[in-house]
């Protein structure tokens, strides 16, 4: 660095010094929120923000005010997002999971969850950005354990190099604005089918808040991979998680809602999962849905995610 | 005069098709590469690498008895290509990047500590610019000959070279920008990837057969 670029810094900084103090002073009344981290990574532009008033740190890529993750600074484990918390039912949808794979780090608050409370688990991410793994180590408390690695790759290569059998595999990969493809379509689903111990389940998390043909076409496909198919929403967020699983069993909501209430049975895991369950529960199964299963060669979700579906416009009119 | 319109039709069509190929390009090879940058990178790249060769084969061949009908025969060699990508294209993927069966690097093994074991991704660039040559570089390749060889049927007098050469380019690229358009906003969820392939294709061998015919009816008047 040369000389004059040097002088220009540290005069911004005596400039800025005293303004963000100022702005932390005096601004925080107005304007709650303060910027932690900021940075263009090499697939988003990733944000880390306090909202001190909440007592919040919140994860967010893009523009968009979309939040991928939210942790609370007093307890860092606790799940903040509904739909984090919906997620924890596949855990308790499978009778013992060992090896859970999750695609897609976000801010690390189901690892957290996991590693925390349930410690036996061995539990595999892919995170295909590297400064989001960064990022949750230096701004959302997530640490290793014996039982936790972390692959940088996108989540279809890991899958198809990767020859390990997992007993669940939960998939929370779409931004609401940028959905990779290839992470939709009935091949990919059967990739990671292929990658299922048996009686294993893959949960994936879904955005249905603006009604769109993108969420009715996903859970179309996923009934086309598997055999059992449930619902979980997670209250008003927009958020739902379908499950699929390999199950030779249906699980009825009271099976489900009971073996919820045992794995929490002695834990404070911050919210009541088997309320959950029988709260949010919906059985997919054979319900008609009018979409054809993205396939690679067919899926145009960008336009789909705009459009509305049929019957909805059909009941607007 | 019906000449130089074929002639600006030509470029522009076959400036659409190059684009269009190349967003299908992207869609075709993502689920098997992945979506990295540097996957949409060598993909661009090719396609690049394809039109410099092109121009400057094109170029060349343009000056040895340039015909219509010899413009026809790129465009027919480039939709044939377009056509048959799909074919082959799951072989040439595969073995680009073996992806089910191949061994996992030795590191992988199981983590430990109290530091997150974090294992970094394969280098994707040599699978990538592989899979993109061999499956684009041809037709990229073909359609980089078509503005040269264009520019010399259409150019007639040299006072004017400059208007005829910047007619031509500007033709070319609003085609490129309207392939670009159409596929982004509709064909790709109008018909699957193989199909984009298949009508591209199409439309170049159409094209390529229409100055072909041109050339006999010219020749006959």
């Amino acid at each position: 660095m040369n000389r004059p670029v040097i002088l220009a810094a540290a005069a911004g900084a005596l400039v800025a010094g005293p303004a963000l103090f100022w702005l932390a002073a005096h601004g925080a009344a107005e304007e709650p929120a303060v910027t932690r981290y900021d940075r263009e990574s090499k697939y988003y532009r990733i944000r880390v923000v306090d909202y001190p008033k909440e007592g919040r740190r919140c994860l967010h890529f893009a523009r968009s005010r979309g939040i991928q993750s939210s942790m609370f600074l007093s307890d860092p484990v606790k799940l903040d997002l509904r739909y984090s918390q919906s997620m924890v039912a596949a855990l308790a949808l499978h009778p013992a999971p060992q090896d859970v794979l999750l695609v897609g780090l976000g801010g690390a608050s189901l690892p957290k969850f996991i590693q925390k409370h349930f410690p036996d688990v061995r539990l595999d991410i892919v995170e295909i950005d590297p400064d989001v793994v960064r990022v949750c180590q230096d701004w959302f408390e997530f640490k290793g354990t014996p039982n936790t690695r972390v692959v940088v790759m996108d989540g279809r290569m890991y899958l198809k190099r990767s020859p390990k059998q997992y007993d669940i595999i939960m998939l929370d990969a779409y931004a609401a604005d940028r959905i990779p493809f290839h992470l939709t379509t009935l091949e990919f689903i059967q990739l990671a089918k292929s990658r299922l111990k048996e009686g294993g389940l893959m949960a994936s998390n879904l955005w249905e808040h603006a009604v769109n043909r993108f969420y009715h076409a996903e859970l179309r496909t996923f009934q086309a991979a598997f055999p059992r198919t449930y619902l979980c929403k997670a209250g008003d967020s927009g958020n739902i998680i379908v499950f699929g699983s390999l199950a030779a069993e249906q699980a009825l909501k009271e099976d489900w809602a009971a073996r919820a209430a045992r794995i929490a049975a002695g834990k404070d895991l911050g919210f009541d999962l088997a309320d959950l369950v029988r709260r949010e529960y919906e059985h997919l199964g054979t319900q008609k849905i009018a979409e054809k299963p993205l396939t690679d060669d067919m899926a145009p979700v960008d336009t789909l995610r705009r459009e509305h579906p049929r019957h909805f416009e059909e009941a607007q009119s | 005069m019906a000449m130089r319109l074929g002639l600006l039709a030509t470029v522009f069509i076959a400036g659409a098709a190059l684009m269009s190929l190349e967003m299908a390009s992207f869609r075709l090879v993502e689920p098997e590469l992945g979506s990295d940058i540097v996957v949409w990178g060598s993909l661009i790249s090719v396609f690049l690498g394809g039109l410099a060769v092109g121009a400057v084969a094109g170029g060349r061949w343009a000056d040895v008895r340039p015909s219509l009908a010899k413009l026809g025969l790129i465009l027919l060699v480039s939709g044939a290509v377009a056509l048959a990508v799909p074919l082959y294209a799951d072989a040439v993927l595969d073995w680009c990047y073996p992806g089910e069966g191949a061994p996992l690097p030795a590191e992988w093994g199981t983590g430990g500590g109290d530091t997150l074991v974090v294992y970094h991704p394969p280098d994707m660039r040599w699978p990538a610019l592989a899979a993109g040559t061999l499956l684009f570089g041809i037709p990229a390749l073909l359609l980089g000959m078509v503005s040269p060889y264009a520019a010399r049927l259409f150019v007639r007098e040299m006072p004017h070279l400059g208007t005829s050469i910047g007619q031509l380019y500007g033709v070319s690229t609003v085609g490129s920008i309207l392939g670009t358009l159409g596929t982004a906003f509709y064909l790709i969820a109008l018909m699957g990837t193989r199909w984009l392939l298949s009508l591209n294709g199409l439309v170049l061998v159409a094209l390529g057969l229409s100055l072909a015919a041109a050339n006999r009816l010219r020749r006959n008047v």
